[in-house]
């Protein structure tokens, strides 16, 4: 496994999340559904 | 993953990025469209996106590997990145209760197919005269996590490139059809979602490919195979030490002794990233617009892993090794889904019954 590739992905999801939480990802950025 | 990979350039890893964000759109719309197609039964269940996926990621597979383009989009290929990453999104889904009950039968489960699992393969690949760095990269894989599991085995055995090489390739072509054909032996057999995402989480070797099979289930058997499989990647740091310590003072007897440490420094990391999402989703961190959204975010998340998964199958690795590494695989596999189901059933069908 890659140590810096584990740390990343909780860095990339940690970003992601607040970006969700203070509103800038919303539904009308991604409006595909699965 | 990085070990057999050169540093990305930012472009090259852009143009990758883009490949694997069209895959998966066409992805989006295959499988919207095959839902609405009249097939029979949860046999149809097949055709859900981690098929789609990897079908589109292997013929893109092709033409690279034809056109020899690979090196422009390889840096952006990264399956277990995406992976890990809408893993940890996925915690907000899974509430923290079901983690405590489902990861405790994990980890009993975990124990039990490692250790077995693990000592079969060491065994018959013995029988095999398979090199000892091979046999322990391939037990390790096999019984563990794959590719992760074979990386950080191959660290402490100092095994050669193209043994890592080798084994991703026979890990991805054996977890591709067991992807697809487990989840309609699931239901064939009448299994639980729980008993049945226990069986993917045991079996399965890519973490990938398990979310993909719980995926193509149901939405349970995805949270209970993420959760068991995760467990069981929990231990590549003590299987990584101990097999540093065999190797160091029986097979090379250097007489240096690897440090402890190695268990922490190989702990999937991302791990404690889901734990934490679901603690702050159960304690009610976030409204239902932010679960939805963040729900949207982590099946982005696998899609791209499952595509990522086709682009990264070689053909030309396995046909380098000859037989009887692809026969002992075979057979620790058979080995392993058989095992898997009977303790699965027993663990995640009599003993721990997680509550939904």
């Amino acid at each position: 496994m890659n140590l810096s590739e584990d740390w990343m992905s909780v860095v990339v999801a940690a970003i992601l999340v607040i970006l969700v939480y203070i509103g800038i990802i919303g539904p009308n950025l991604i409006s595909i559904k699965w | 993953m990085a070990e057999e990979r050169r540093e990305p350039t930012w472009l090259y890893f852009l143009i990758g990025l883009v490949v694997v964000l069209i895959l998966a759109i066409a992805t989006n719309k295959l499988a919207h469209w095959s839902a609405g197609l009249p097939l029979p039964g949860k046999m149809g269940k097949v055709l859900e996106y981690p098929l789609w996926a990897a079908v589109l990621g292997l013929i893109v597979n092709v033409i690279v590997t034809l056109t020899k383009t690979r090196p422009f989009i390889q840096p952006g290929v990264r399956t277990e990145l995406y992976l890990k990453i809408g893993l940890i999104l996925m915690g907000v889904r899974v509430n923290f209760q079901t983690i405590l009950a489902a990861g405790g039968g994990g980890i009993i489960q975990a124990l039990i197919m490692v250790t077995s699992v693990f000592l079969f393969c060491w065994w018959l690949a013995g029988r095999f005269k398979i090199p000892d760095t091979l046999r322990a990269v391939m037990a390790t894989a096999i019984s563990i996590c794959g590719v992760s599991a074979a990386i950080a085995a191959a660290g402490s055995v100092l095994a050669k490139k193209d043994e890592i090489a080798y084994i991703t390739a026979l890990i991805i072509a054996t977890a591709l059809p067991l992807m697809v054909i487990m989840p309609p032996i699931a239901y064939a057999l009448g299994l639980s979602p729980e008993v049945a995402g226990a069986w993917f989480g045991g079996n399965i070797d890519t973490t990938a490919a398990v979310v993909g099979a719980g995926t193509i289930h149901s939405a349970r058997a995805q949270e209970i195979a993420a959760i068991v499989k995760m467990s069981q990647n929990a231990l590549i740091g003590v299987v990584a030490f101990i097999l540093a310590l065999y190797f160091v003072t029986v097979v090379e007897k250097t007489g240096e002794r690897p440090s402890a440490r190695v268990i922490w420094d190989r702990f999937p990391k991302f791990v404690l990233g889901f734990v934490v999402m679901s603690i702050l989703a159960t304690i009610g961190l976030f409204t239902s617009d932010h679960i939805h959204m963040l729900k949207t975010l982590y099946k982005w998340g696998f899609a791209f892993a499952f595509v990522c998964i086709g682009l990264e199958l070689s053909v030309a690795e396995i046909k380098k090794m000859g037989w009887p590494p692809i026969i002992v695989y075979t057979i620790v596999t058979i080995f392993n889904t058989l095992l898997a189901l009977i303790v699965a059933s027993i663990i995640f069908g009599i003993i721990f019954k997680p509550a939904a």
